[in-house]
């Protein structure tokens, strides 16, 4: 399996040294993120995230296809991801690394388990056809942090997305051009925001949020909670490493809460801002024929 | 006869003019990276960047800021020991770079019985002595013509910092302020710091000192510096907001 460089002593030594002084190498505070930048593209569900230098590129799409036999009422969602061999040296095409598998795990779980997006709403007609929505996640650039950064940008794509209209008249499904009817946008319950904290010191005593790839690389542990702006958790991934005190996990879940609510703000900043360079007529109020409903 | 080095912006395949070729009886034209020599008599860039013409040392040569960096002999370089072989380590210089091997006799006073124990991933400061487009690079850690470490060895404690290979050639100008346009250094030596620096041509640069405060310091502002392509006056300002965020 192919593996990054493994940083050098000095460097190893010197991070872990910084850290128990309460510093880090490019002067952030321990619970602050990078900044953080959310670009959407000319056409629904592209969202494009940089955090720092970690960038990430989601694009959001759906066609029609058969439902599963087993789930008749339910339409099919599926997260990809993808770590080019463009982000980092070490990972190859068509050989997962360690990184990739947990990231695609997470993801599924943060987003799909959760119930973020309502696949029943993608249902069209009951065992026979069904909208399948499909979210390819590209890391272009690999700084640290790619699990917090691709969730945000998968949640941003879905939120972004929207799919053609479609109706059914005697038993005959129609799919709409854009020019025929305004898309609808997805049937979206609440947005899941992933929290990664790094965990250093013999003790897991040092907890810091937004790691770089440098501090990745020196880690004892991480932990990532997935959860909404209500404080809803939608999981807690703490995958093998040192044994971190209850307490500071529940510090931990709490400081999670007001980032979540921070990124979910952006989010919605972000995405009203482009409705808004989209909407230029000022008619989109008129054209859309869904019913209001409260997201969270 | 001018004897200023001269500057002017090339593209790849520019015809250079002939009159700023620097021509002199006594020392043959040597040609730098990013030119090439089509016989018979023709010169053409193969890079865009700024072409140096020195008419004392009879060279020309284009700088330019590329991204991988390619061994080239008397380099001077901050490789990680990889591995330990029967006579010489393997080193690390980038990982786009297959490791290059530096013989354990190749330190300051080193026999085959005190020769120096040097643990993977450890740092070091060498010298390109063998560079082939097909080889593998061989580095030194001592000078072959003293005797002398001169400075190279084990890099202990401090920390790395990876640069652009354009900052690094920069950094390593005799004259950096002047020809690179770099001062930050020595603003940063002029508010009390107290550190050392080690540049590596492999676009890494080493800080060290007693205090991590300083090395971050330091660390940020080349960093900044780089990726920002600052000026004089802006160092001057990054190093000033750079000690007040200190405090």
């Amino acid at each position: 399996m192919p593996r990054e460089a493994e940083p050098s002593l000095n460097e190893k030594t010197f991070v872990l040294q910084a850290l128990q002084e309460k510093l880090r190498l490019d002067g952030r505070e321990f619970d602050q993120y990078r900044p953080l930048e959310l670009t959407f593209g000319e056409e629904y569900g592209v969202a494009e995230v940089s955090l720092g230098k970690t960038k990430v590129l989601a694009k959001a799409s759906a066609e029609v296809t058969v439902p599963y036999p087993d789930r008749p009422l339910d339409g099919v969602f599926q997260i990809s991801t993808e770590l080019s061999p463009m982000a980092s040296p070490a990972f190859e095409v068509n050989r997962p690394t360690e990184t990739e598998v947990l990231l695609s795990r997470l993801l599924e779980k943060t987003v799909r388990r959760s119930g973020a997006l309502d696949t029943e709403s993608l249902c069209l007609v009951a065992g026979q056809k069904c909208w399948s929505v499909r979210v390819d996640v590209h890391v272009l650039s690999h700084d640290g942090n790619l699990i917090d950064a691709c969730c945000f940008a998968v949640v941003a794509a879905l939120r972004h997305f929207k799919k053609a209209d479609t109706s059914i008249e005697g038993g005959v499904l129609t799919v709409y051009t854009p020019a025929e009817r305004e898309p609808v946008p997805l049937g979206w319950l609440h947005s899941p925001f992933c929290v990664t904290w790094s965990v250093f010191g013999e003790e897991g005593d040092i907890a810091i949020l937004d790691a770089t790839r440098a501090e990745e690389q020196v880690r004892v542990g991480s932990c990532t909670i997935s959860l909404n702006r209500h404080g809803e958790i939608c999981q807690i991934a703490k995958l093998g490493g040192t044994a971190v005190e209850a307490i500071a996990l529940l510090n931990c879940t709490g400081i999670a809460l007001t980032k979540a609510k921070e990124l979910s703000s952006y989010l919605d900043g972000k995405l009203a801002e482009d409705a808004k360079r989209r909407d230029k007529s000022g008619r989109a109020e008129l054209l859309t024929a869904e019913n209001d409903r409260v997201t969270g | 006869m001018e004897t200023q080095s001269q500057s002017f912006v090339v593209l790849p395949g520019d015809a250079i003019d002939p009159s700023i070729i620097p021509t002199t009886k006594t020392k043959p034209l040597r040609l730098g990276p990013g030119l090439r020599h089509i016989p018979p008599s023709e010169i053409v860039p193969t890079v865009s960047g700024k072409l140096i013409v020195d008419p004392r040392k009879n060279s020309m040569w284009v700088e330019y800021n590329s991204h991988r960096y390619i061994p080239s002999q008397n380099d001077l370089i901050i490789g990680q020991i990889a591995r330990n072989a029967a006579d010489f380590y393997y080193v690390n210089i980038s990982p786009y770079n297959s490791n290059a091997t530096l013989p354990h006799l190749s330190f300051e006073s080193a026999t085959k019985k005190t020769r120096p124990q040097l643990a993977p991933g450890q740092l070091i400061y060498a010298r390109v002595t063998l560079a082939n487009k097909h080889m593998d690079a061989e580095l030194e850690c001592v000078s072959s013509t003293t005797g002398k470490a001169e400075g190279l060895g084990p890099i202990t404690g401090g920390m790395v910092f990876d640069i652009s290979l354009g900052f690094a050639r920069r950094l390593l100008m005799a004259k950096s302020k002047d020809e690179g346009g770099l001062q930050v250094l020595e603003l940063l030596g002029e508010e009390g710091l107290a550190f050392e620096t080690a540049v590596g041509r492999n676009g890494k640069v080493w800080v060290g000192s007693d205090s991590p405060k300083i090395v971050i310091i330091v660390g940020r502002a080349l960093k900044e510096t780089d990726e920002g392509d600052l000026g004089v006056d802006a160092q001057k300002k990054l190093v000033k907001r750079l000690m007040r965020d200190m405090r």
